[in-house]
């Protein structure tokens, strides 16, 4: 059985992010962002949840780093986890000039990606943020954008790196279910 | 997908090795507790009782039918009716916050008394997975505190036992159309009831209004979704407002409180949508709520705003 492990951020959705794995009959479990890497490290991918940290402001998330710098799998980062992937790889996140909360429509920006297969060139998502990605890493290519919201979704150029800014985890985005089927098609590689 | 007959199985047989002797199971009536009492009633028998709390936020004629609901699920129950010390704790009550913690406190001193007189070392609540993720914890910010969770005294007596944690609504549906209760599809109501559909104080007079505006509401758009003008949205109530408004009633001036109609779609309460309801209905909502409450209300607002950036209940 495929291995998805969600990296708890203190999301208010993060559980919704196991739920959905569990569906999708991939063994999955909840892990604090304190924990060490050893406890993650037999996943075959993990998912780096939201929560109330301002990656905007703050410059740290649990040991979120230290998962980046070892894992060797797949990693989707939500929102804070987004965000905080793109100041990994040297962009930025800072404050929304105007933040999104609940309906908005997001536009791909290009046809390729394996993680939005199926995805349609616009669509509704749903959001929950203050900070977003203002500079994206050099080694990133933007996927998707929204009317104030210019990032979001990324992906790493070579490796099997996402962020998306929305929730692909709620109901009410449209193609979550889609979104979260691509990734863990994406880890059983 | 969720397997309700595994989940029965499972919790069956979890539930018998951890709880030895007799239980309490916090029975407000609602879908949660309903469906986890019959459950829980599976495992442990004529050892669990049901405890009904009247706490005087209850809708109209609530009570009335936990009590038939108990009795028909061969429950073994108490009823009490700690209404008028409901209404004295939150005289003052205002910020959300407060009430919630009131209210919550206050269950728990009235089921240790049951327990300590029924020998009982056991407390098990219907609590699902919204419940602590907006009460909050180490890592996460509380948004509010559900009474059965962030209202929870830090001491107290009984060891807490919690089957449907990890369950959202529509999971703790199907699990009670597997154990076929009746109320499976009934929709949410906030165990701290009215207090928090009253905004600012909770006082009697203000909690009648609110009762009959929510009664009105749900009658008319019950009516309306069986006539099939509409579909029956996943949650539909009234708050009432601590504004007053100028209105004109009968060539003389009115000035008097505001009721907002609330309706959304959710699946798992935890995003929602609010629902559109055709302008027939709200309108027969308005014109009723206006009318039957004309000496206190002359005011009714529709609540247009999704989740996120609200919460489905305004408190």
């Amino acid at each position: 059985m495929t291995r998805i492990y969600v990296i708890d951020n203190g999301g208010q959705w993060t559980h919704r992010e196991w739920r959905v794995l569990k569906y999708l009959d991939v063994e999955s479990k909840i892990v604090p962002n304190t924990a060490p890497f050893s406890e993650i490290s037999d996943a075959d991918g993990i998912v780096l949840s939201g929560g109330a940290p301002r990656i905007g402001i703050e410059t740290s998330l649990g040991n979120c780093s230290e998962y980046l710098k070892k894992a060797d799998f797949p990693i989707m980062g939500i929102c804070a986890g987004h965000q905080y992937i793109a100041r990994f790889f040297g962009g930025e996140a800072k404050p929304s000039i105007i933040p999104e909360f609940g309906k908005v429509e997001m536009t791909r920006l290009e046809d390729g990606s394996t993680i939005f297969e199926g995805v349609t060139k616009k669509s509704t998502v749903w959001e929950s943020h203050n900070d977003e990605v203002t500079l994206v890493p050099d080694s990133f290519e933007i996927l998707g954008e929204s009317e104030n919201c210019k990032v979001q979704a990324m992906q790493h150029k070579k490796r099997a790196i996402f962020g998306l800014q929305f929730h692909p985890e709620v109901e009410h985005t449209q193609y979550g279910e889609i979104i979260f089927k691509n990734f863990v098609k994406i880890c059983q590689k | 997908m969720f397997d309700a007959e595994k989940f029965i199985k499972e919790t069956i047989s979890k539930l018998r090795e951890d709880v030895k002797g007799k239980a309490l199971i916090a029975f407000s009536g609602g879908v949660d507790s309903t469906v986890c009492a019959a459950l829980v009633n599976k495992a442990l028998g004529s050892e669990l009782i049901a405890v009904h709390v009247d706490t005087g936020y209850m809708r109209k004629n609530e009570s009335k039918e936990v009590i038939a609901l108990m009795k028909e699920l061969n429950l073994n129950y108490r009823f009490i009716d700690a209404s008028k010390e409901y209404y004295k704790d939150l005289k003052d009550a205002v910020d959300p916050e407060k009430k919630r913690k009131i209210i919550g406190e206050k269950f728990i001193r009235i089921f240790e008394k049951v327990a300590k007189e029924e020998n009982i070392k056991y407390l098990v609540q219907g609590t699902i997975a919204p419940d602590w993720i907006e009460s909050g914890d180490t890592l996460r910010d509380t948004i509010k505190s559900h009474h059965n969770v962030g209202g929870l005294p830090e001491k107290m007596d009984l060891n807490l036992i919690e089957p449907l944690r990890d369950l959202y609504k529509d999971e703790v549906r199907k699990l009670g159309r597997a154990l076929k209760i009746s109320v499976s599809e009934r929709q949410p109501f906030p165990g701290p009831g009215l207090a928090i559909r009253v905004i600012g104080k909770a006082t009697p007079e203000r909690t009648k209004t609110v009762r009959e505006a929510c009664f009105i509401v749900e009658e008319e758009i019950e009516k309306a979704a069986e006539k099939g003008i509409m579909e029956l949205p996943w949650q539909y109530f009234a708050v009432l407002l601590p504004i007053k408004t100028v209105g004109v009633h009968g060539d003389k001036r009115a000035y008097g409180d505001v009721i907002a109609v609330r309706a959304v779609q959710s699946l798992d309460a935890m995003t929602c949508q609010f629902s559109e309801i055709p302008n027939t209905v709200i309108d027969k909502i308005s014109t009723r709520i206006t009318n039957v409450l004309g000496d206190k209300v002359n005011r009714v607002v529709y609540d247009v705003t999704n989740k996120p950036p609200g919460t489905i209940e305004w408190e």
